[in-house]
């Protein structure tokens, strides 16, 4: 006892009084800290990740089929959707699944992506002008739908000498031979009054002429890049509490419809202008930056002031006064034209930005479409199917959803949701029932009304059967685009009302299905037990967590923390070969120290003990103090949040801002590998001080 | 003092030789001494640089072995004993005072001078306590017993050192040049010390010196010259030894 107090105070007194011990103890104080913040931060946004993860859509497992030929991939792989099998029918593999008494919900899902195009601005316009004339059409005219008319005419009106100007300032750039003579001539002919005094003796005629001729010079419609998961919402809803809708509202049960991801709305359709805006309000609020120093911002600033024209387009001509009015008002001035005043409008600095965002959203943001898609519109998704054809459907667009948490994150918020129905269409996956409902429908429908062009919407269209050439309005029918607008709005009509019942939702494929568990610490034991009743039962299942069905991103982390105890190697490995080399500089001073302690009577182990003794305070001591420092930056840390500074980050931070905390697994990891490290480089250094030979001790300092 | 040269001796040196190898050279420093130290005893090991004082004085503190010959410690041959067995030797028989005193920087004169207790692990902490705190009464250094050795005066230190040699009891105390680091005045008081305990304790001292004053105090000076045993004489006789080897010169 005496002993081990003496060799604890020989330690103690020994560690502040050599150079060495301190060098020593710097770089395990140092190691400690990394240890510890390195290693909470990683588990911090490990289970932060997770949370996102599983909250956002993957559940703790996920289950496909073994005749996948890829690894399901949720968020996308590296060459696009995975390839995998079906699941035939999920009311199969739901009971199974449910029968494990860790097992809370199974939800059947599917992820595909689809390019959706926007329509240009001039596009829309026609087909609202055609949509009134049809209205006219069938219902004949009223005043009310005359004046409509009227305004979108001179709306298009007004497009259209929009083009010409434009035309003429882009001739000044480009050589007459960048013009094509046709566009130009085509343009030339709808600016005459002649066109527009002829207009109402065919409408039809002319909307043809300029969809045709004059929308596609308008080049900017967009192909909008679109990821959605298919799944039976409700259930969805229920099981991932993190969701919440943000505009609109859920999907009625059992009907067809569409969720939008609220970060999907807010940064693909949004108007750009508005949403540069927005962009440069975050920046300068949230991460205090200035439009004068950031270069982004100006970029921004700079695209406001040039890319006017989407709100050009936008605004008929009676907004367009209004929009006049209202800048010229803002501004003080008497600029007659719209396109300066807006660009002057949103020429804006760090001084007026605040007053001209808030002028936007209150005084021209009403006389816009701030969204190229409003609730209740009808989306037309194109997707190819598994077989190669191409596939469309109409889907409601009910609402947007938001994974509480994860508002900011690109990641999550590439997916919106789809009701399953539509998903199994967009596949093109049809059930053995369905294929024989439809050769029923087909023979009843008397196939000769069904020509190749109308194929497909038979087959798809489901109830909509032999009622829909026969409904079809006769006059339209000559214009093909026309007769698609019909059928599908017939389609979308009946599609769009029916009500699904849970049984037909879940009789049929998915493509995956995720598993919700009541106690998700044994996620690893339920996995391996659900692969082994799956191969029992003979269902060809593949099971994995929801770091796997993440794929790339879900092993993110795990590269993140081996690149940190790589670093943490290699920094132990020089703190090993310093300390040990320290370690025997402070031995060779200590010479005579031990050389008289062997010469009084001490034993070779006792000079053992007091070496490693020593270093192990040492460690202990300043890994103590590393450890106390990490864990207080933890804590503040902890309290003050890390703020992800961009928007990836926020699906690694589960949020605007990653909480991290610090476990005890942390601390015990960082104190074993400083005691390890402190311990090792100390031994041959101290087996060095058992060889010191008492006769040391008589050497005299002469 | 014939009753301790009645007893067996303490120190029992026959025939002994020892070389050093410096590089490829061998150094003789011993070349066949003889020597009997018997309990009680207070000797002087005197001789000039180089004359072996060192050599001999490690040989018997077992810190060292000879070439050939039989160095003999409380009757042990010290050749037989192992490694161990000589560390243990040297902590439950033999007490050292060195030259240049040689204490535990980061101890307290205190704990510099329970030290060896602590080693032999034989006392209690209330023994140690006592014993120690005897031994710094009986060196004067009482009121010291919390200074560490660098707040110490050279005289200080080298009491310190005399108590840490003498708290194990030690049959004999070894002592190389305890005195040359040390003014003649300060010196004078660690010999007195020295001959002191040796006196009331029983103690035996062998302690080399080339200071004839120190000398003086000893009952034996046993003189070497060139690694051989001179002679054994009275302190008397080897001042007047050492007084006609100086006007030989």
């Amino acid at each position: 006892m005496g002993q081990l107090r003496l060799l604890m105070q020989v330690a103690f007194r020994n560690l502040f009084t050599s150079k060495i011990n301190i060098l020593i103890g710097g770089i395990i104080f140092f190691g400690t800290l990394l240890v510890v913040v390195g290693g909470a931060l990683l588990d911090s946004m490990d289970s932060a990740m997770s949370r996102s993860i599983i909250g956002s859509v993957a559940g703790h497992l996920q289950v496909y089929s073994d005749d996948s030929k890829e690894e399901l991939s949720l968020y996308g792989g590296m060459g696009g959707e995975p390839d995998l099998a079906v699941l035939d029918d999920f009311s199969r593999i739901k009971p199974f699944l449910e029968k494990h008494p860790n097992v809370k919900t199974v939800v059947p899902m599917g992820t595909s992506g689809a390019l959706i195009s926007s329509g240009n601005t001039v596009d829309l316009t026609l087909a609202r002008l055609r949509d009134l004339y049809k209205k006219r059409a069938e219902e004949g005219e009223s005043p009310a739908l005359r004046a409509n008319i009227d305004s979108v005419k001179s709306h298009v009106r007004q497009m259209v000498s929009l083009m010409e100007e434009q035309r003429n300032k882009s001739r000044e750039l480009l050589s007459s031979a960048a013009v094509d003579p046709q566009e130009a001539e085509a343009l030339a002919r709808a600016r005459t009054d002649a066109f527009w005094d002829t207009f109402e003796n065919d409408p039809f005629a002319a909307l043809e002429f300029l969809e045709n001729r004059i929308a596609p010079q308008l080049p900017d419609g967009d192909l909008l890049d679109m990821r959605y998961v298919g799944t039976d919402l409700d259930s969805f809803q229920r099981t991932f509490d993190r969701m919440e809708i943000v505009d609109g509202q859920p999907v009625p049960q059992g009907k067809r419809g569409m969720l939008l991801s609220k970060f999907y709305y807010e940064n693909f359709l949004k108007l750009k202008t508005a949403l540069r805006l927005d962009n440069i309000k975050q920046e300068k609020d949230l991460n205090q930056k200035r439009i004068d120093a950031d270069p982004q911002l100006q970029r921004w600033v700079k695209e406001n002031q040039t890319q006017t024209r989407e709100i050009l387009f936008q605004l008929d001509p009676i907004k367009t006064r209004q929009a006049v009015e209202r800048l010229q008002k803002v501004l003080g001035n008497q600029e007659p034209s719209l396109e300066k005043l807006l660009s002057e409008f949103l020429t804006t600095t760090d001084d007026n930005f605040d007053t001209r965002y808030q002028q936007f959203y209150a005084e021209l943001a009403p006389l816009l479409d701030l969204y190229r898609m409003r609730m209740g519109d009808n989306l037309t998704i194109t997707a190819f199917t598994r077989t190669g054809y191409v596939q469309s459907v109409n889907v409601k667009i009910y609402g947007t959803y938001q994974f509480k948490g994860l508002e900011k994150s690109a990641m999550a918020g590439v997916i919106n949701l789809m009701d399953l129905m539509s998903f199994r269409e967009l596949y093109g996956y049809l059930s053995p029932d369905r294929k024989a409902e439809i050769a029923e429908l087909q023979k009843n429908s008397g196939l000769k009304a069904v020509d190749r062009a109308n194929a497909e919407d038979a087959l798809f269209g489901e109830e909509s059967g032999n009622s829909l050439v026969a409904e079809a309005t006769p006059g339209l029918i000559e214009d093909a685009k026309a007769f698609e607008g019909a059928l599908g709005a017939l389609r979308r009509d009946d599609l769009a009302a029916r009500v699904y019942s849970q049984q037909e939702i879940e009789q049929g494929v998915a493509l995956s299905a995720a598993i919700i568990l009541k106690d998700p610490e044994q996620l690893q034991q339920t996995m391996e037990e659900l692969k082994q009743s799956a191969t029992a039962a003979g269902l060809k299942l593949r099971v994995v967590s929801w770091q796997q069905a993440a794929g790339l991103i879900g092993q993110f982390v795990l590269m993140a923390k081996l690149v940190l105890y790589f670093a943490v190697f290699i920094i132990f490995i020089v703190a090993l070969v310093i300390i040990n080399n320290a370690m025997m500089m402070a031995t060779l001073q200590r010479v005579r120290e031990v050389g008289t302690m062997r010469a009084i009577g001490a034993q070779r182990s006792f000079i053992l003990s007091m070496v490693l003794v020593e270093t192990v305070l040492l460690g202990f001591v300043f890994g103590a103090g590393g450890a106390l420092l990490g864990s207080g930056i933890m804590s503040a840390l902890g309290s003050a949040g890390i703020p992800a500074g961009n928007e990836a980050l926020y699906f690694f931070f589960s949020g605007p801002r990653l909480y991290p905390s610090l476990s005890a697994g942390n601390l015990i990891a960082a104190f074993v590998i400083v005691l390890l490290v402190s311990a090792i480089s100390t031994l041959y250094p101290a087996f060095l001080a058992t060889r010191v030979s008492p006769l040391q001790a008589m050497q005299t300092d002469e | 003092m014939n009753a301790a040269v009645a007893q067996s001796p303490i120190v029992s040196i026959t025939n002994v030789t020892k070389d050093y190898t410096l590089g490829k050279v061998v150094v003789p420093a011993l070349r066949g001494v003889d020597l009997q130290v018997h309990p009680g005893e207070f000797i002087s090991i005197a001789g000039p640089s180089g004359s072996g004082k060192t050599t001999l004085l490690n040989l018997i503190g077992c810190v060292d072995t000879a070439t050939s010959g039989v160095v003999s410690v409380a009757g042990q041959d010290t050749k037989q004993l192992t490694e161990r067995q000589l560390t243990h030797l040297r902590l439950h028989t033999i007490g050292f005072i060195f030259q240049s005193f040689n204490l535990v920087s980061v101890l307290s004169v205190f704990q510099n001078v329970e030290f060896p207790l602590l080693l032999q692990r034989k006392l209690d902490k209330n023994q140690r306590k006592e014993r120690v705190n005897q031994l710094l009464e009986q060196v004067g250094l009482a009121d010291h017993a919390k200074h560490r050795p660098n707040e110490l005066s050279g005289g200080q230190r080298q009491r310190v050192a005399v108590a840490r040699a003498l708290v194990t009891r030690p049959q004999l105390v070894l002592a190389d040049e305890p005195t040359a680091n040390l003014d003649s005045v300060t010196g004078q008081n660690i010999i007195d010390l020295m001959k002191e305990l040796n006196q009331k304790e029983g103690t035996t001292f062998i302690f080399s010196t080339h200071d004839a004053k120190v000398m003086s105090h000893a009952n034996a000076v046993v003189r070497l010259a060139d690694g051989k045993f001179l002679d054994r004489l009275t302190p008397s006789e080897a001042k007047r030894a050492m007084a006609a080897g100086a006007e030989g010169h």
